[in-house]
Formats: C-alpha cells, structure tokens, sequence
C-alpha cells in the first residue's frame, strides 16, 4: 500500500509538470499577441486599433516581452513558493479571485455530482430490477433525452417551466439556496444519464452472478440481496464514471455558470481567455487540473473500500 | 424500492417548494433593480483603472466636467463654462455647489486630481486630451494644458473615463478604497463575489433631489437569461436580450420595450491594398448589393437601423444630403460590368482575366448581431456572383489576419462618439495615417480638410467644415456603412421617468425615474 501511495503521488507530481507545460504552450501558442489583446481590453477598447508604443508600453509593464522559458520558469516558481501570480484583467492577486470564485464552482460541482450521483443510482437500479418494463423504457428514453440535449438548452428550459411557468424557482443568481437547484440538475443532467446507464448495465449483469443466485436461494428478502450483495458490486464502473465526469463538471460549467449568472470561476475564466490574462488562465486551470487529480486519488483508493479484492500491491 | 422513489420525490418537491418561498418579491418603493449585461469587478468602479461607463452612466455615482445634449452637441455639467485662452490652454469654470458624497465641496485641485489620475494609469485613454499639465486658477477655475493644440479637448472631457472623484476614493498609500463622486447617488455596497452593486440617493447633489432611492444594478451576462429575468419581474429594467427576443417580450402586457440608436455603426471596412477594391466601380457595386432593410428586420429584428453615411443623422454634424445607396441588384451588377467582372464561363460567379472575383471576409464573435450580419452579407454578394470566404473569431484571434492583411472586408460595430466631434472619427477612420483606418484609404483632399478642421474652434465652424469630408468618403464609399447599433431597452411599466441619453454606451439611468 505505501508503495502504491508513493507511486501514485510521484505520477501526480508528474502529470501536473506535464500539465504545467502543456497549459503554458497552449495558452501562448493561441492566436493573438497577448500585448495587443490586452491593450485593448484595458485601455483602447475592444474594436480600437492599439498603437505600437501602447502595445510595447503594455508588454514592458506586465513583463510580457521575457523570454517563455523565463516567464514559464518564473510562473512556476511563483507556484512552487505559493504565489499563483498577478491577474492583469482583474488587478488583483490570482489566489484572491480564486478564493472569491472557487467556491461557487466547487458546491455547484458538489451539488450537481451528488445529484447525478444520487439519482443516477435510484433511476438506474430501478430501471434494472423493472427490465424491459414500461418504467424501464421510459427511463431509458430520458437518459437517451438527457446525454443528447446540449446543457445550455436545458438550462434554458429548466427556466422557462420551473422559474417562468410554475413560478417554484429563481430565474438565476446567487443569493440563496434556492438559486442552486436549477443550475445543479442542469449541470448534474449529463452525469446522471450515464450513470443510469452504466448502473443499469452492471447491476443486469451482476444479478445474473452465481452469488446473487446463492444469496436468493439462502432465502434473503429481496431488499437485503439488491442494497448488500447486489449494488456494491454493481458500483464499481459508476465510481469510475463519477471520477472522469467531476473534471467534466468543474471546467464544463462555463455555460451553465453564465446562463444562472453563477459567480464562479466559468465567467472569470471566459473574461481572462478573451483578454488574454495569461498568469490567470494559467494558475486557474492548474487549479482545476491539480482538483481533478485528487478527486481521482481518493477514487481509486474508494475502490479498495467498496471492493476489499482490489488491492494496490 | 417504490417507496424509496416516492420518499425522493417527496424530498425534492418540498425543497423547492421552501425555496419558492424564499424568493423576495422586492416591493420597496422607488427601488430600480436593473440586470446589467455583466458582473461587475471592483476594477470597474475605480475612475483610474475602468473604464468609467459603469460608474458615470450605470450606477450614476460619478459625473462628468462636460455633458451633451440630444444632439451630441456639448453643454456645461460639473463646468459651467470653458474657453479657449491660448493655442494650448482651455480654461474651465467649475460650479460651486457640487459636493462629493463624503460632503467635501468639489474644488479645481480635485479636477486636477482626477485627470491626472486617469491620466497616469490609463494613458490609453486619455490620448484625445493630450495632456500636459493644469494650473488652479482658483478653487472654481482650473486651466487645463495640452501639448499641442487640441479644440477636442471640451469634447473629450465628456467621457466617462473622466469622470470627477474625491482624491478620497484612495488611502494615503495610494491604494482604492471607494468611489467617492459627485452623482446624484452613492456607492452604498459592491458584492465583490457576484457584482452585486448598490447606489442610494445622494441628498446633496446639485441637480436636485433624486427621486429615485436605490439602484440595485445586478449582472446578467447571458441575453437569454436577461429575457427571462425580465419576464418574471426579477428585475425592473435590463437591456438587449437576444434580438428575436424583442417582439414576443414587447407583447407581454407590463412590459415595455424601447429600441434606440446607439453612437455606434455596423460598417465593412474594404481592404484597398486588395485589387479590385481599389476600384470604385467595384466598392459601389458592393455598396449597392447589400440590403440593409432586410438586414435591419431580419438580423437585427429592428433593434438599429440601415446606415447611410458614417455618422448618425441626429448628431449635430451630420452630413444629411447623403443620398443612400439603396439595394438594387441589377445596379449593382452594372457597377461590376462597368469594372470589367461579367459571369462569362456560366458557373455563377462573375470573372475577369480569367480569375472569379473572391473576396474574404472576416468579422469578431463578441457582438450579437455580426456573425448573422456577415452571412446575410456574404448571401447578398453571392446573388451578384461574388464568391466570398466567411470567417468569424473572436477579437484576439482576428488581429494578426487583420495585421498581416489577410483579408477583404472586415465587419465591424465602431464607435461613433469616443468624442462628441466629427475630428475623431473622419481623422482615424479615414485620413491616410488614420489609426483604425485599416484599409490603407488615401485620399489628399480628405486629409487636408481634416487637417485644415483641426485649427477651427466654435462648434458650428467645425461642423460645416467636416460635412464636406464626410460627403467625400462616402462618395467614395471608403466603408460600407450597413447599419447603426441599437439597443433595446426593456422595463416593466411600474419604471417611469426614463429618459433616453443617446451618447451613453447603451443606456445611462437618470435620477428622476420612479419606480412604483
């Protein structure tokens, strides 16, 4: 186990230098001079033409004329030593927006997650112990329904019937909890789906396992052989939904973060790609990157919990 | 397992149901809840690094030295008066009943203070002052100088970015603290995670009382949720939801919609480093394939209206004599035959010298109304047998097209009014060192006129002489001026007092509205 954990923690450490890399090259190699968009944005005015002394003056005062090896090294470095840099756009220090506008992303994350999560377990079990049901099949049209349908027009919808027509929700903002509920399920709806499906598909096959048979004839009620024997072990590929799909969640919200006016970091990080704030789209999808992993980590460990057979030697 | 179902179903239902109950209904009397089209930053509310428009017209905390009329022509605001004294030297007499908000009286140091404020942070902005230095004449007359001769500079003194604070509004550190202005409502609380900002009524304040007691100005950056927050009432007032939104919202009894001109214009910018756009027969053929009704009614659903020259007919020195070019496809295609382009191998498009005329257009994603623009553009030089490439981007990624010159025609919505003056936008748009003349258009005598313009001071003088520059380039059809932006404005009728302020960026509040 301990050579697991220092295995896994040096593979961590490694993907978030490649991370680190692939960001920088990523974010300088897109189209425009990151001067110029600045400039603009700044100063002039987003349709002006900005002058050549202005760009330089802009370049000169944000130190963006260095050598990339040097700004990639110095942005780094700054990490390594805590500081996640200066945010240009914002005048402000890249940990105090973050502090500002992490949170709202990680409990709509959080929310949305336990949701599809929650749901996803409901919907999916049910749908298989019901197979090929009339309530089987209307689930399964909606998860169809759900992964197809683009999250913005969900969104949208969602508005329109539960905040505009029945009158049971706000429209968007941030100002309580009831402003959670909406964005939540429009963000969860995808995870949910898949993890109906994904449920639905290993829960079929693993009632089919000699166990579940053994665990009937032992003459068990129903209930005992579905929740003790049945969905732990039915559990394990939707843990694995829920690792990739929590990356999908925290930087996919961008839309819905807009659509309900959400204070997190979608719009923040949307205003810094457009103006080119380079230290801030940086250090923020480092973050992002960095949560992900750990979400992952604790994951896989979850698996040896769930499943005393998996072990890490 | 049903049971299990039932009992979440129970628990969702009746959590919304709590949260339904939650929601306030906002029934203050005389408070205006607007939705803005973003969430604001603290950056934005400090004169010295925004831009001004936020807090000089949104949230109205700040004020301006010099104001405008319907017009665009200049009238006094926080000065009451300005001349010329010498080449370089305005002099501008202040009001001597303005008080700050923390109760302070407005003085000439404090106008020092603040052009030199935004002056040294944002030199950007502050190009069209050109400022050198300013001398306090006494507390009420500050004499502001500028390097080179400027007749601009009253003009320029109208931006927002200008706007007059209390040296208060930073520590002895120099660091922001608050906004402290002269408007006729304070900055009362600003939400730095959502936005939210909060201005009240200013008792002091030298246009009168305010009979407006709040403004709650929220932000909405999606225009589909700015269509909704607006239907449900959430908010008072917001502006431009998605434009095919307009009409059904203006059907909903309650809710008024006002659509005006903005100082700000859909225009093709022509590369006449490009053969043939250096020909004018070819620029007129353009001119006259584009249908700008249809444009207006089906891509901007009213929400604007067709251009005819650069400037709005409405500003003060409008050429009005322009005669429009009016969509006539067969006129247009006489323009192209006239250049020598006919369709003589029948495969629809027309060709000279054996080569199809082909041209690429570009155009930025961060307003509304371009990318359907372009393509009902792109639709209507097709019809006359011009092949056309379209390609929409947002701003950063078009700049090194539009730098090395990869391009034919580049569609933009320009500001009309960075200045209420002809001077800026004929001498940048279209004299041969012009700064956002990224065609290359040269014309001497455009040149001239604006160079010989730039030594005339009263207004009425200006105005003529720039009329006829401006009758010179769209002769020559040195843009193709579409359409000019609009802005929908939509309130519920409970709002009255609104009054339409068209040099604003969008909308500016007035402090006499009542909200019931």
């Amino acid at each position: 186990m301990h050579h697991y954990l220092i295995k896994r923690t040096a593979y961590l450490i490694l993907t978030l230098v490649i991370a680190s890399m692939f960001t920088f090259v990523v974010v300088n190699a897109t189209p425009g001079e990151p001067a110029e968009v600045l400039a603009r944005h700044l100063y002039i005015g987003l349709e002006e033409v900005a002058p050549p002394e202005l760009i330089a003056e802009v370049s000169e005062r944000y130190d963006l004329n260095k050598p990339l090896l040097q700004q990639y090294l110095e942005w780094v470095g700054g990490i390594l030593h805590g500081d996640l840099g200066h945010s240009i756009l914002f005048n402000k220090p890249v940990d105090r927006l973050l502090m500002l506008h992490l949170p709202p992303t990680i409990l709509l994350t959080a929310v949305a997650m336990s949701f599809a999560t929650i749901a996803g377990l409901v919907l999916g079990i049910y749908s298989a112990l019901h197979q090929n049901k009339i309530s089987d099949h209307i689930i399964r049209v909606g998860t169809i329904f759900s992964v197809s349908m683009p999250g913005f027009w969900v969104a949208v919808m969602l508005i329109l019937v539960f905040s505009i027509w029945l009158g049971l929700t706000p429209v968007s903002g941030y100002s309580g909890p009831q402003y959670i509920i909406l964005p939540a399920i429009a963000l969860g709806l995808h995870t949910m789906a898949s993890i109906i499906r994904i449920m639905r598909t290993s829960m079929l096959e693993t009632m089919d396992k000699p166990f579940v048979t053994f665990a009937k004839a032992k003459g068990l009620p129903m209930r005992r052989v579905i929740c003790s024997h049945a969905c732990k072990n039915a559990f394990l590929p939707v843990l694995t939904v829920i690792g990739m799909s929590f990356g999908a969640l925290l930087a996919g919200s961008v839309v819905i973060e807009t659509i309900f006016s959400w204070p997190g970091i979608g719009a923040m990080l949307m205003k810094a790609i457009s103006a080119r704030d380079l230290v801030l789209i940086e250090s923020t999808i480092m973050v992002i990157v960095f949560m992900f992993l750990i979400v992952n980590f604790v994951i896989d460990l979850l698996y040896h919990v769930i499943d005393p057979r998996i072990t890490y030697e | 397992m049903r049971f299990g179902l039932v009992l979440c179903l129970i628990a969702t239902l009746s959590l919304i149901a709590a949260a339904a109950g939650c929601i306030d209904s906002g029934s203050e009397k005389n408070v205006l809840i607007v939705g803005n089209h973003l969430m604001s930053d603290a950056r934005e509310l400090d004169q010295g690094t925004g831009t001004g428009t936020l807090i000089t017209e949104k949230i109205i905390i700040t004020e301006t030295l010099v104001a405008t009329g319907e017009d665009f022509s200049l009238k006094p605001n926080l000065a009451e008066s300005w001349k010329m004294i010498n080449d370089t030297t305005w002099e501008f007499k202040l009001r001597e009943d303005v008080k700050f908000h923390n109760g302070d009286e407005m003085t000439a140091a404090d106008v020092k203070f603040s052009i030199e404020n935004i002056n040294t942070k944002q030199p950007g902005r502050t190009t069209l002052i050109d400022y050198r230095d300013s001398e306090i004449v006494d507390k009420y007359t500050i004499r502001i100088r500028t390097n080179t001769m400027n007749p601009l500079l009253p003009a320029a003194l109208h931006s927002p970015d200008t706007a007059i604070i209390s040296p208060k509004s930073y520590d002895a550190n120099g660091e922001y603290v608050t906004t402290i202005g002269t408007g006729p409502m304070k900055l009362a609380s600003f939400n730095e995670q959502t936005g939210e900002i909060v201005v009240v009524r200013h008792d002091q304040w030298w246009g009168g009382t305010p009979t407006i007691e709040k403004i709650i100005n929220r932000g909405y950056p999606n225009p589909n949720t700015r269509a909704m927050i607006i239907e449900n009432h959430d908010v008072d007032m917001t502006f431009d939801p998605p434009y095919s939104e307009v009409a059904r919202l203006d059907a909903i009894e309650g809710i008024d919609v006002l659509k005006f001109n903005t100082p700000r214009t859909y225009k093709l910018d022509l590369n006449f480093d490009h053969a043939p756009l250096d020909d004018l027969n070819v620029r007129k053929a353009l001119a006259y394939a584009i249908d700008r009704q249809g444009i207006v009614d089906n891509v901007l659903y009213g929400v604007g209206s067709v251009a005819t020259g650069p400037f709005l007919p409405t500003m003060a020195w409008a050429n009005t004599s322009l005669v429009p070019y009016t969509y006539n496809q067969t006129l247009a295609k006489q323009y192209l035959a006239d250049a020598g382009w006919t369709d003589t191998n029948g495969d629809g498009y027309v060709d000279k010298d054996g080569k199809k005329l082909s041209f690429k257009l570009l155009t930025y994603t961060e307003r509304p109304g371009l990318v359907p623009m372009l393509e009902a553009i792109s639709s209507n030089l097709k019809d006359i047998g011009i092949e056309v490439e379209e390609i929409a981007m947002e701003t950063g990624a078009i700049s090194p097209m539009l730098a090395e010159g990869d391009w034919d025609m580049y569609l933009i919505a320009a500001n009309l009014a960075m200045v209420p003056d002809p001077e800026y936008v004929l001498k940048t748009w279209y004299t041969t060192d012009g700064t956002t003349n990224r065609g290359h258009y040269s014309n001497t005598e455009v040149d001239r006129i604006v160079a010989e313009g730039h030594n005339l001071i009263t207004p009425k003088e200006r105005y003529a002489h720039f009329r006829t520059a401006e009758g010179i380039v769209y002769d020559e059809v040195a843009t193709i001026n579409v359409a000019y932006y609009g802005v929908a404005i939509i309130m519920w009728d409970n709002v009255q007092g609104f009054t339409y302020d068209p040099t604003a960026h969008d909308y500016r509040l007035s402090p006499f509205m009542t909200v019931a």
